[in-house]
Parts: structure tokens; C-alpha cells; sequence
């Protein structure tokens, strides 16, 4: 995707201490496009939780690896498109969590997809050219 | 992040300031555990500096409510952040943590 004010692109590698790069692309982001700080929480959130995903679980070799993220703004909706290519995998096939169990019945873990589709507006998946796609929809001004 | 320890005879306070991620949330947990490794069974958790938490912090919170429970301690969580509290409205926290307003509040009921 080529960058124009409306359009910014972040390329990070599989190593979890690339999120920090993420957090620091947010917080210029959110000076940019003018987010709330709590938009900023948010999106910071659903973006730890879907790479720190396919960081740890998404591939089945140990080498180095892409990914994109493609920011894209047109009026208050924002749109996120994550491209990886490790093995196929649809988050929003997960089963949601039982969140009205009482803490011993809780299971420790499983919060991390259930957060993205909360928080976002909308949740799309597609596997395109041997890449997963991972489309993230929020309204910034809600 | 940074977190605070301070024992008395009848509670232990740890303040915890800054954000627990997927990058640290084994320190924070390690600290925490060590607490009540320590003997602690009432412990308060001031988390007015904590403006950012994800699952991999919501995860530890709920390893140490287990592991109160089980010794039949206290876990407090005091002076939350709006932005954390919807986070812990969302992923059913709220109703499974003692949570206050202040630390004057959880010593009160507790």
C-alpha cells in the first residue's frame, strides 16, 4: 500500500520486543489522525494481542518473518489490515471465553482474540495468496 | 512498569505504575507471587499508575486470585483507571475481583 496521509504502513519481524515499535507507531499515529487517548489504549491493545498471536503461535519454523500492517483512515472509521504468512489460522473462529464463571471455574489465558472483537467495530479474516488477513474496524470516534 | 512494595503487620500494598504486556507481564507476576510467597494474605493493589494492561496482564491478576483464594487470603484491587476498568467490564474481571475506589474503602470492607 503506498503511504498518503490518509494511509500509513508499519512492517515489524516475528520478535515480540517489535511491540514496543508498535506502541511508538501508535502514539505518532494518534497525534496524526487526532485519537482520543482512549482509542489509543484500545488500538494499542487489539494490536499486542493479534501479533503477540501470530508472533508466538503463527509459525512453524524458527526463521525470520514479515508483518504488515496497513493503516487506513476515511472519515472516523479506521481500518487495520494485518498480512502474515504463517500457517493458516482464522482467529475469529475462536470460541469466546465464559466470562460470567467465577474466578476458580475461569481458565487462565484466552482473553486475547475475545479483546479484538470486543473492542473492535468489526472483525474480518481472509486468507489471500498464502497470507493470512486480519481486517480491524473501529469507529475513532466512539 | 514499576511496582512498589510495602509491607505492614496487617496488609501488604503494592503499587504498580505504567503498562503489563505481553513484554513484561512475568516480572509483574514474579513480583507479585513473591509477596505472597512471602506469607502475605491480604494483599492491596494500588493500580492508580497502571494505564495499560492486555490479556497477558489479565492473565497474572487472575493466576493471583486463584492462588489467594486457595490460602483464603485477600486480593484488593484499589483506584483503577477508567480505561482499565473497561477492560475489566469486558473480560468479566469486574465481577470477580474485589474491587474498591481507594485504599481507605478495601480496608473497610475487608
Amino acid at each position: 500500500m503506498k503511504e498518503t496521509p490518509d494511509k500509513k504502513v508499519l512492517q515489524v519481524i516475528n520478535q515480540i520486543h517489535e511491540l514496543a515499535r508498535v506502541e511508538g507507531f501508535l502514539e505518532t499515529l494518534s497525534e496524526q489522525w487526532g485519537f482520543s487517548a482512549r482509542i489509543s489504549m484500545i488500538l494499542n491493545l487489539v494490536l499486542e494481542e493479534a501479533l503477540t498471536n501470530t508472533i508466538l503461535y503463527g509459525y512453524d519454523d524458527s526463521l525470520e518473518h514479515t508483518i504488515t500492517l496497513n493503516f487506513e483512515l476515511e472519515g472516523d472509521i479506521l481500518s487495520i489490515s494485518i498480512f502474515d504468512d504463517g500457517h493458516e489460522y482464522d482467529p475469529t473462529q475462536k470460541e469466546d471465553p465464559d466470562i460470567t464463571l467465577a474466578a476458580e471455574d475461569r481458565q487462565i489465558g484466552g482473553l486475547g482474540i475475545f479483546l479484538i472483537k470486543k473492542n473492535m467495530d468489526s472483525v474480518e479474516y481472509l486468507r489471500i495468496e498464502n497470507k493470512n488477513c486480519l481486517i480491524l474496524k473501529k469507529n475513532i470516534k466512539s | 512498569m514499576n511496582v512498589k512494595v510495602e509491607a505492614s503487620k496487617e496488609y501488604t500494598l503494592v503499587s504498580v505504575e505504567g503498562r503489563i504486556d505481553t513484554t513484561n507481564a512475568n516480572e509483574f507476576e514474579k513480583s507479585v507471587m513473591e509477596v505472597i510467597e512471602s506469607g502475605c494474605s491480604k494483599l492491596i493493589l494500588d493500580c492508580s499508575g497502571l494505564n495499560y494492561i492486555s490479556s497477558s496482564g489479565l492473565r497474572v491478576f487472575l493466576i493471583v486470585q486463584k492462588k489467594m483464594m486457595a490460602i483464603k487470603g485477600h486480593f484488593l484491587l484499589t483506584n483503577l483507571q477508567p480505561g482499565i476498568k473497561e477492560i475489566f467490564d469486558i473480560s468479566g474481571f469486574s465481577s470477580i475481583f474485589a474491587i474498591f475506589p481507594d485504599q481507605q474503602s478495601a480496608l473497610a470492607n475487608h
